[in-house]
């Protein structure tokens, strides 16, 4: 009964925010198809320029890399899409969480053993997305204010208890097997990273919490009104995210075999562009779990075609940031060409 | 009318929770100081006398050097009879400059500094002259013009390190044309862009018959320098490649990875790098790592609060002129004959 | 008085009655309250603080400058995550010319390129500004690192460097006599400036800014030509005081800068705001951050203090204690309602 008037209500908030639909002419429908993919065409000429003409791109050693690279970032980043599309806007503490899912991994599974390690990560997680839940969710505080200050706990205190040492994981065992292991030439994490994208997807689309997460960003006084608790929503948006960033950090101590406090720099902003790259509104309420990653696909293969062309770094953060503002202004002028 | 209720009882709880903080904020200095007991416990040292003094520090407990860095200080503190407050500016110089505006306002005895940015310190130093503060720097040295007003300097050579690890490459190379990669520290931080250039200039000027194929950055982060390494290999060739350097022992254990991944031979590779630490002298056991340099953070905190006592008690003067106010840290090279001597021992 | 027919109940009547309206529509209640705590404690624990208050000053005008002009943007609703790359690639730019004069030019005009830049991407090609900032913010950090070829750029004229840290008036150094002169500047703009003003509309209601007549892409424009400028006027003011440019500048302020404008009360989607907000916020977090740094505590434990404090300040505002204690209502009414359905 909920959900049906749920429908009609966001339908309702929808219709009053409407844009004019584009023109029903192939022009129109041509450039409004540009603009809702043109993720998947930019990334599709990215790789195939880099596979005509970068040496070593398409040798099986290369992909292993670029696979490496957008592991980590991209289970945060599927993740974090939760956050962005409740239109909360990010989650600058996968910082923390990353850094202490790691560390907590290595220091822990070294007197412990990995199950309790791993446990003790979960509980770590599910705490960061309560902060963070309870107080975007129930106290309404803004999303950035309430991260931030997550962020400056969760660091103070994994460096006041771990000291900022670096913990290293044995030599041998299940940890460095699952480090370095490939299936083919798809090392374990990329792995863990497509069957995440592919669990949170379902429940972004076929739950009806990522219903509500969903319609949250959307419209959010419609969403409240209809009855539905929506503290309840967000602190499960959080904890999605705090849950993805924990996997994020086993699966980086797992490929370095090491943890450390500063391990997880950048985290935030590196999957809030792959979020956004993927064609997800930072408003909130359009996008999808898929589209991240295949956000993350795009800026991982450009990184690796920019240093393998040697690039120095400073020009390779240029080129990155252009193509980041380039790749959504196509979308964004396709969008207002299909109208006129 | 609700409006103004209710923003009054925000305020007077606000009002609630602050001097409840405020009490924890008094009783924290307290509570922490008895916790890390070595830090400030005053005792009756030589002449029975406690002295105040600010460490501005640009790492700390976010960095594993600066982790084993601060206890050793803080015992030596304790033994001197010195109340140390420390700060840690993460590398920022103008965070930096401002604790030191804190520093010198708040009148210590002695302050003890750690350069964020060398060419960004003499405002700080100028400041501290001017109200009398004996400066001791540690780590990193501030600029040649800028040494008279300090009292004097311990630590490190990070340009120095980066020859050290260079002369090892170019007597690996033994005069044979070699390709080599190079992994370097954080962008734009100070001991990278040292080491870095340390590294290229010495092997250009030594051994030219060793070329620098690519470079990139592996930001102290082992696995950030394995995917780096092992983009640079692809993009140079492998076949091309004879020899590794990278800035730290985290970066080259990461470079190593890389190579093994590939299935490169290792042993048959030169690879060297800096630091001697727990990830890099079981790598220079086995044979992997064929060179690094022993850098210990022990004798570096230790030596800073030796320095900024000799200052405040008058043992050395303002300019450096004294025996003993310049004390550069030993650079002994590690390599497979000495790695298990006890004077190389790994401490970060 | 004239009489004027009123909808609903009347008023509250009187001198004091409308000061209570007054005070309970402006934004800046939790900054003010945040502040006094604070200096009270401060006032206490630390009373160094205040007797050395040039220092505090400074450290305040180290975030207050950048949160300023960010507030300008953040009021029409929009975002400018570029500030700490305009800092720095200004420093650089400035520190590459050898003439001081001429070099203080161009870096306050690359401030204003990049805002015009940031201006383009939004009101022109209608990208958010969220990643047409996130994306400058990366580029321009390149940028200044490609000029900087990766190190830090010397001034050439040092002691002009050194004469600008120096106290000015009285006790005050230029970067404070700056950031005062532009809170006045700002703080007039928008409060009594009519284009100013219009910034508030902006924010609030983009649909009915336009449908008002209000040229909004040129008030866009204005408000990252501000953003910009007053960026590139930090990173000039910072890089005279190290007599040095540093490309790696400028990232604690980022988040500091929106910390402070929202602490202040603005709010990140626009139209509800001030600019004394952001200078109060500012206020509070600098003395905070100098409080901490003079108790000697661990650096771990100051970062846990402040975060805790930043989260208690923004969780315990009027509106989120209504919102708390309106779920609550709702969660025990909603049981009670399925109950009977």
């Amino acid at each position: 009964m909920a959900k049906e008037t749920l429908t009609e209500t966001i339908a309702v908030a929808e219709a009053a925010s409407i844009e004019p639909q584009a023109k029903q002419t192939t022009s129109g429908r041509l450039f409004m198809w540009v603009a809702d993919n043109g993720i998947f065409v930019f990334t599709a000429l990215l790789v195939l320029f880099a596979v005509i003409f970068v040496d070593g791109f398409a040798s099986l050693v290369n992909i292993t890399d670029v696979f490496h690279r957008a592991a980590p970032i991209g289970i945060v980043a599927v993740g974090m899409t939760f956050v962005v599309i409740s239109g909360n806007y990010l989650d600058l503490s996968v910082v923390a969480q990353v850094a202490t899912s790691a560390v907590i991994f290595i220091a822990v599974s070294n007197v412990y053993g990995i199950p309790l390690a791993m446990l003790a990560a979960l509980v770590a997680a599910v705490l960061y997305g309560l902060a963070n839940g309870i107080a975007v969710g129930f106290f309404k505080a803004n999303a950035v204010i309430v991260t931030l200050s997550t962020t400056y706990i969760g660091l103070g205190l994994l460096r006041y208890f771990s000291g900022g040492s670096i913990f290293f994981g044995p030599q041998d065992g299940p940890i460095r097997e699952f480090g370095l292991g490939k299936l083919g030439p798809v090392p374990y994490s990329a792995v863990v990273l497509l069957i995440m994208t592919i669990l949170l997807s379902i429940l972004l689309t076929r739950t009806n919490f990522g219903f509500l997460v969903r319609s949250f960003g959307v419209n959010e006084k419609a969403t409240r009104l209809s009855g539905t608790n929506t503290g309840l929503v967000i602190i499960g948006a959080f904890i999605v995210t705090a849950i993805a960033a924990m996997i994020a950090g086993f699966v980086l101590a797992a490929f370095s075999n090491t943890a450390v406090s500063a391990m997880s720099d950048g985290y935030d902003f590196r999957a809030l562009a792959a979020i956004i790259v993927g064609g997800t509104s930072v408003f909130g309420g359009k996008g999808s779990v898929f589209r991240t990653l295949l956000g993350v696909i795009f800026v991982s293969v450009l990184t690796n075609v920019l240093v393998l062309s040697q690039i120095s770094f400073g020009y390779q953060q240029v080129a990155l940031g252009a193509l980041i503002v380039l790749a959504v202004s196509v979308d964004a002028v396709a969008r207002k060409v299909s109208k006129r | 009318m609700r409006n103004t209720r209710i923003a009054l009882g925000a305020a007077s709880m606000f009002a609630i929770a602050g001097f409840t903080l405020a009490g924890c904020a008094a009783a924290e200095p307290a509570a922490t100081d008895a916790a890390t007991e070595e830090a400030t416990t005053t005792e009756e040292a030589a002449g029975g006398e406690t002295y105040e003094v600010y460490a501005l520090l640009p790492q700390g407990n976010d960095q594993p050097y600066g982790t084993t860095y601060l206890p050793p200080m803080e015992a030596k503190a304790a033994e001197l009879g010195i109340n140390l407050t420390i700060t840690n500016s993460e590398y920022d110089a103008d965070k930096q400059a401002s604790e030191c505006e804190v520093a010198v306002a708040a009148q210590p005895d002695g302050i003890i500094l750690w350069p964020a940015v060398a060419d960004a310190i003499r405002p700080c130093l100028e400041a501290a002259n001017a109200a009398g503060i004996p400066v001791w720097i540690t780590n990193a040295d501030v600029n040649p013009e800028d040494t008279d007003l300090t009292y004097g300097y311990s630590g490190t050579d990070s340009y120095g390190q980066g020859a050290a690890s260079a002369e090892m490459m170019c007597e690996l190379a033994d005069g044979a044309e070699i390709g080599v990669i190079q992994v370097n520290g954080l962008t734009g931080n100070s001991v990278a862009t040292l080491r870095g250039n340390g590294f290229k200039e010495t092997v250009a000027a030594n051994c030219p018959n060793v070329s620098i194929l690519a470079e990139q950055p592996g930001n102290w982060n082992k696995d950030d320098s394995q995917v780096a390494a092992s983009e640079m290999l692809t993009a140079v060739g492998e076949e091309n490649v004879q020899g590794i350097y990278a800035a730290d022992d985290t970066m080259v254990a990461g470079a190593i990875d890389a190579a093994k991944a590939r299935g490169m031979d290792v042993d048959a590779l030169f690879i060297t790098s800096i630091g001697n630490t727990f990830l890099g002298n079981p790598l220079v056991a086995s044979g992997e790592l064929d060179g690094t340099v022993f850098q210990s953070s022990s004798w570096d905190g230790e030596n800073a609060v030796v320095g900024i006592y000799r200052a405040m008690t008058g043992d050395t003067a303002q300019g450096r002129d004294d025996d003993g106010s310049v004390l550069y840290m030993p650079n002994p090279k590690v390599t497979i004959d000495n790695w298990d001597s006890p004077d190389v021992a790994p401490e970060w | 008085m004239t009489e004027t027919m009123q909808l609903g109940k009347a008023g509250p009547q009187g001198f004091f009655g409308r000061l209570r309206t007054v005070v309970a529509r402006r934004t800046e209640g939790r900054g003010v309250a945040l502040l006094a705590v604070i200096l009270v404690t401060v006032a206490f624990v630390e009373p160094l603080v205040l007797t050395a208050y040039p220092v505090s000053l400074g450290r305040i005008a180290l975030i207050g400058i950048v949160a300023l002009g960010l507030t300008a943007v953040i009021l029409m609703g929009e975002l400018d995550l570029s500030v700490a790359s305009t800092l720095a690639l200004s420093g650089v730019i400035m520190a590459s010319i050898p003439d001081l004069r001429l070099g203080v030019l161009a870096a306050l005009a690359t401030g204003l390129v990049v805002g015009a830049i940031n201006a383009f991407f939004v009101a022109v090609i209608g990208i958010n500004s969220f990643i047409a900032t996130l994306g400058m913010l990366f580029a321009l950090r390149g940028l200044a690192f490609v000029i900087s070829d990766e190190a830090p750029v010397s001034l050439a004229n040092k002691d002009a460097g050194i004469a600008f840290g120096l106290p000015l008036i009285g006790p005050l150094t230029p970067r404070v006599l700056i950031f005062i002169l532009v809170f006045i500047a700002i703080q007039v703009f928008v409060s009594r400036v009519k284009a100013g003003r219009e910034f508030f509309a902006v924010g609030g209601n983009r649909q009915a800014a336009y449908d008002a007549g209000i040229p909004v892409k040129r008030r866009i424009l204005t408000g990252f030509l501000i953003s910009g400028f007053v960026s590139s006027l930090a990173g000039v003011i910072n890089t005279l005081e190290r007599t040095t440019a540093d490309p790696t500048a400028g990232s604690t302020v980022l988040l500091a800068s929106f910390a402070a404008a929202i602490i202040g009360g603005n709010y990140l989607k626009g139209g509800r705001g001030s600019i004394v907000g952001t200078l109060i916020g500012a206020t509070s977090l600098g003395i905070l951050q100098v409080a901490l740094t003079l108790s000697g505590v661990q650096v771990p434990v100051q970062e846990i203090f402040i975060g805790a404090i930043l989260l208690i300040a923004v969780t315990t505002d009027p509106a989120s204690i209504r919102a708390v204690v309106g779920g609550i209502r709702q969660a025990t009414r909603g049981r009670a309602k399925t109950e009977t359905a």
